[in-house]
């Protein structure tokens, strides 16, 4: 911010206060031969700037003229350096004699005690600036302002209220390097330019600078809390809206760290991010010197997609890294270890009346999450939908002889079998050791490599003669 | 007793575990849940041949209009009543535990177990045997290269998630994007908290091993800027036997070729039986704005049989399908999704002159939502599957209404008519309810649903019961933290307090 800008406060300020009654220069130019009658500091550098009020009671008094209730102004809050005691020693170049009051106060030509607000033009004339007020350069700033830290005097609404310097809009200000650039600007050796200083404090930069204690420009500029009374809001960088950013800014945080350095700290990271990932480390925590920083806000990644919930498991299993960069292993558990008071969640409600058509086609696979004993037994139990001894036709009622030519439904939905029927319901038929003898075996089945793995599989239907290939 | 003993436990539960955690920082979450609901089976009954009927659709029928099934030869026939009306409602308390600041730098205690208690008047609702369950609980010790981790634990590979009390080690090169694992220990049974001897898991009295099954596993990963492998392996063995149990091996990769784009495929063989089992290949693409993500899938389901049941002899035969997906966000406020699918299964070899079953089936469903004003969405979609077995179709929507992180309340009701293939009992069903989720402060949540159910059955006989009910539900979530590094622990490692919850 250029500094100059600070000099509209005094504009601002220098507004009539509304005091009782205003003295009127022009209706008294009659009565007054000279400024400095009444403003003896303006002429000799020391007395008062204003003439007691009881000197305005020699005529108004009453009978001469009304009383009127005329009294000094209040001191004005200012960041300006100027004060009337200096007046004598203000000379220009050439010229002996320091400038009159109507330089400032009047208008050249113009009526004796047609007295006006200054013209603060006049004082970047008489300093050399050649530009608008907030355009000067940064080395005249100083010249007629304190620095905020200086101005004790301004309340944090006089701050709130400073002028923004056009530069502060250009696009490339805030995120762009250009107030970066400026900052390092101002010559002479300075760390940090005495435009930013005139309205700024170290404070105002830990609004988003984290890496405020390695940049020795925020850190050449004083403490002052009030600097936060100029508040900014930081829009993220436009990268960070696309939606591949959450999946790519690993890559780029590892190319550049430092630029995510400026606005984020350990803190940023690990609010998602489960361990510590290198880059992570790499950045400052967060502390009362860095300030808060960017304030990151967990969310559902773009690739998360809508079918995610369904789709997770292959990625789930190819990169387990990845999904451990945000989630521990409590996450998944929450549902693939189903807690009984759900009531919904992974499953939309009514989802019990539903589950027959998604169980016999395992649109995915419900043992990732429910254990076919634990859940689909008990539940089916309880609900008189498994087989008592011995087996009985009837429950598969859509055909009456289902239970004679079920073999094809086994084999395609076999999980939904199990859910209701036991081993021992199959071995009515399906053994070699009594019942009716029908070879349960299908296509695929490797008889010589199961008896390799588990013969005692082989022997519930062979017992201890378990047939050679 | 045992209920009354069972809840009191679980209030000594929730009141002494916010005062544990000696060690120097710590994150305790409390997830309360519980659940009012019903459902009625059916009750199988006989009556003499004597007593039957000739019913309206010229089958026989009890005489109270019951369809009954007579076997040849037989004096008495079967028969199908409606069941009792089973009212459960289980309880349970989740706790997740997060300790670190042990002494040794990357040490940490990873605790979350499981109360549970069934408050209904009959214990029919799964998952709350035993009542005290632990899910994971184990010692990690991480640094940069290598992790390992002592204790109750789940590994999550294309095989499954596989839980077992033992030990793991992970090994690592970021640099290279090389990770190498392996673990061991005794063995949990798929999809359960419980060994394969627990009582709890075999209502039906099936054969299983006598002991405690031994697993182990491996697998090797590596991660390039373009793509990413892996291999794994697993198998578990009968101790009492030694013989196996399981024995697989899978792979999975990834190529991303272009900027939004991927080719994906895995495929796991089962080496105990000799056979591939799933297997899948997907490619998809995310366009560059987000507003489109489209993936087409050819995949292959065969289900995995424990080699001490002897289901994996009956030879199950594999489906393949095909499926595609397609999300668009053509304005900001609009999301479209449909996704479809048809699938096959393969030649089971089966001659059934007398029963024709399907051997194909599909499924599709669309979606829409729309945010009408900042706060407020509505949603609604469409599924239809039919298949082997059965089928469903239906409608179902909701409209929501959130403040923030603060409140969430909505409506949603939908409908469903399933009819099964293998029985007469066309289902249709109508639901509606209200939920409300508030959250006053980051660390507390509560959460409650209400649904009414009303459900008409279809049958040419008496057995046609309706069932209707009111389910509700509520949630109540405390979160605890304390410790020297309180506000650099991220959420994920503290699981709790939670974050918005990932839409479905």
């Amino acid at each position: 911010m250029t500094g100059l800008s600070a000099l509209l406060i005094a504009i601002a300020l220098s507004a009539p206060q509304a005091p009782p009654q205003r003295f009127d220069h022009a209706k008294h130019q009659r009565l007054f031969p000279t400024c400095t009658a009444c403003h003896q500091q303006a002429a000799a550098g020391e007395g008062p700037l204003y003439p007691d009020p009881a000197a305005c009671a020699t005529c108004h008094d009453g009978t001469i003229q009304l009383r009127v209730s005329w009294r000094a102004p209040e001191p004005r809050r200012t960041n300006l350096r100027f004060d009337h005691a200096l007046v004598p020693v203000m000379t220009r170049a050439g010229q002996a004699e320091p400038p009159g009051c109507t330089v400032c106060h009047g208008k050249e030509g113009g009526l004796w005690m047609a007295v006006e607000r200054v013209n603060f033009g006049n004082c970047l004339g008489c300093h050399g600036v050649r530009t608008a007020h907030l355009a000067a350069p940064d080395t005249a700033c100083a010249v007629c302002h304190l620095s905020l830290a200086q101005a004790r005097e301004l309340t944090r609404e006089d701050i709130a209220a400073l002028p923004t310097p056009p530069s502060h809009r250009d696009a490339t200000w805030a995120t762009g390097g250009g107030h970066g650039r400026a900052a390092v600007s101002g010559g002479g050796g300075a760390a940090v330019a005495a435009s930013c200083a005139t309205c700024h404090a170290r404070e105002f930069c830990l609004t988003c600078h984290v890496d405020a204690p390695d940049r020795a420009a925020i850190q050449a500029l004083a403490k002052d809390p009030r600097s936060t009374a100029i508040v900014v809001h930081l829009a993220p960088p436009g990268t960070h809206d696309e939606p591949t950013f959450l999946s790519r800014h690993g890559v780029a945080a590892r190319r550049t760290p430092t630029s995510c350095a400026t606005c984020h700290t350990r803190e940023s990271c690990l609010t998602c991010h489960a361990g510590t990932p290198r880059v992570a480390a790499a950045l400052p925590p967060r502390s009362a010197e860095r300030g808060v920083g960017a304030i990151v806000k967990r969310r559902r990644p773009a690739f998360h997609g809508a079918n995610f919930a369904r789709a997770h498991g292959a990625m789930a299993a190819r990169t387990p890294a990845t999904c451990a960069g945000c989630h521990v292993q409590g996450d998944c558990l929450a549902c693939h270890r189903a807690d009984a008071g759900t009531a919904r969640g992974y499953h939309p409600a009514g989802f019990l009346a539903r589950h027959p058509a998604a169980a016999y086609a395992r649109e995915t696979s419900c043992s990732d999450c429910h254990n076919s004993g634990g859940f689909c037994s008990t539940c089916h139990a309880a609900a008189g939908l498994v087989s008592t001894r011995p087996l009985r036709p009837g429950y598969h009622d859509s055909n009456a002889l289902f239970a004679t030519g079920h073999g094809q439904a086994a084999r395609q939905s076999l999980e939904s079998c199990t859910a209701c029927h036991a081993e021992r319901d199959c071995l009515t038929c399906h053994s070699a050791l009594g019942g009716r003898r029908f070879d349960p075996h299908g296509p695929g089945f490797d008889a010589e490599r199961l008896r390799r793995k588990n013969p005692q599989m082989c022997t519930v239907c062979h017992g201890a003669a378990i047939p050679t290939p | 007793m045992t209920r009354l003993r069972a809840v009191v436990s679980l209030l000594l539960w929730v009141l002494a575990l916010p005062r544990a955690g000696p060690a120097q920082g710590y994150r305790l979450g409390l997830d309360t849940r519980a659940q009012a609901v019903s459902y009625r089976g059916v009750l199988l009954d006989s009556v003499p041949v004597s007593d039957t009927v000739t019913g309206p659709t010229g089958g026989p029928t009890s005489r109270d209009g019951f369809a009954v099934s007579c076997f040849p030869g037989f004096s008495y026939c079967s028969v199908f009543r409606p069941g009792l009306e089973q009212h459960a409602s289980p309880l349970t308390s989740t706790a997740d535990l997060t300790a670190w600041g042990l002494g040794v730098a990357g040490l940490s205690i990873r605790v979350r177990a499981r109360l549970g208690a069934s408050l209904g008047a009959s214990d029919v609702w799964p998952g709350t045997e035993p009542a005290l369950q632990l899910l994971e609980g184990y010692a990690q010790y991480a640094v940069e290269r290598m992790t390992l981790q002592l204790g109750r634990q789940t590994v999550a590979t294309r095989l499954g998630v596989t839980g077992f009390d033992g030990g793991r080690v992970t090994v690592r090169d970021g640099r290279r994007g090389l990770e190498l694992t392996g673990y061991g220990g005794f063995g949990l049974w798929r999809g359960s908290t419980l060994p394969v001897t627990s009582s709890a898991l075999n209502p039906l009295g099936e054969f299983r091993p006598p002991e405690r099954t031994i697993v182990a596993g491996a697998g090797v990963g590596w991660s390039a800027a373009l793509f990413d492998a892996r291999l794994s392996y697993e198998r578990e063995v009968d101790p009492s036997v030694d013989y196996f149990v399981s024995e697989r091996a899978g792979v999975d990769a990834v190529v991303r070729p272009y900027r939004g784009l991927s080719l994906s495929g895995g495929a796991d063989y089962d080496l105990a039986q000799g056979w591939w089992g799933n297997a899948e290949a997907t490619l998809g693409y995310l366009a560059p704005n987000g507003r489109i993500n489209a993936t087409a899938r050819v995949r292959r389901y065969r289900p995995h049989f424990d080699l001490w049941t002897i289901w994996g002899a009956f030879a199950p035969v594999p489906y393949t399908g095909i499926d595609a997906s397609l999300s668009l966000t053509p304005i900001s406020r609009l999301r479209l999704h449909a996704s479809g699918e048809h699938y096959a299964f393969e030649n089971a070899n089966v001659a059934t002159p007398l029963v024709s079953v399907e051997s194909s089936g599909w499924r599709f469903s669309w979606s829409a939502g729309y945010t009408v004003v900042r706060d407020v969405a509505v949603e609604g979609g469409y599924h239809a599957e039919f298949g082997p077995g059965a089928a469903s179709r239906g409608f179902e929507g909701n409209i929501s209404y959130t403040a923030g992180e603060v409140l969430a309340l909505g409506l949603h009701g939908g409908t469903l008519d399933r009819p099964l293939e293998y029985r007469f009992d066309e289902s249709s069903l109508a639901t509606y309810g209200v939920y409300a989720h508030y959250r006053p402060a980051p660390r507390v949540g509560v959460e409650l649903d209400a649904s009414r159910y009303v459900e008409e059955r279809t049958r040419p006989d008496a057995t046609a019961f309706d069932w209707n009910q009111l389910r509700v539900s509520a949630r109540v979530v405390l979160a605890f933290a304390g410790g020297a590094d309180l506000a650099g622990l991220p959420p994920a490692v503290q699981g709790m307090p939670r974050g918005p919850r990932p839409e479905q």
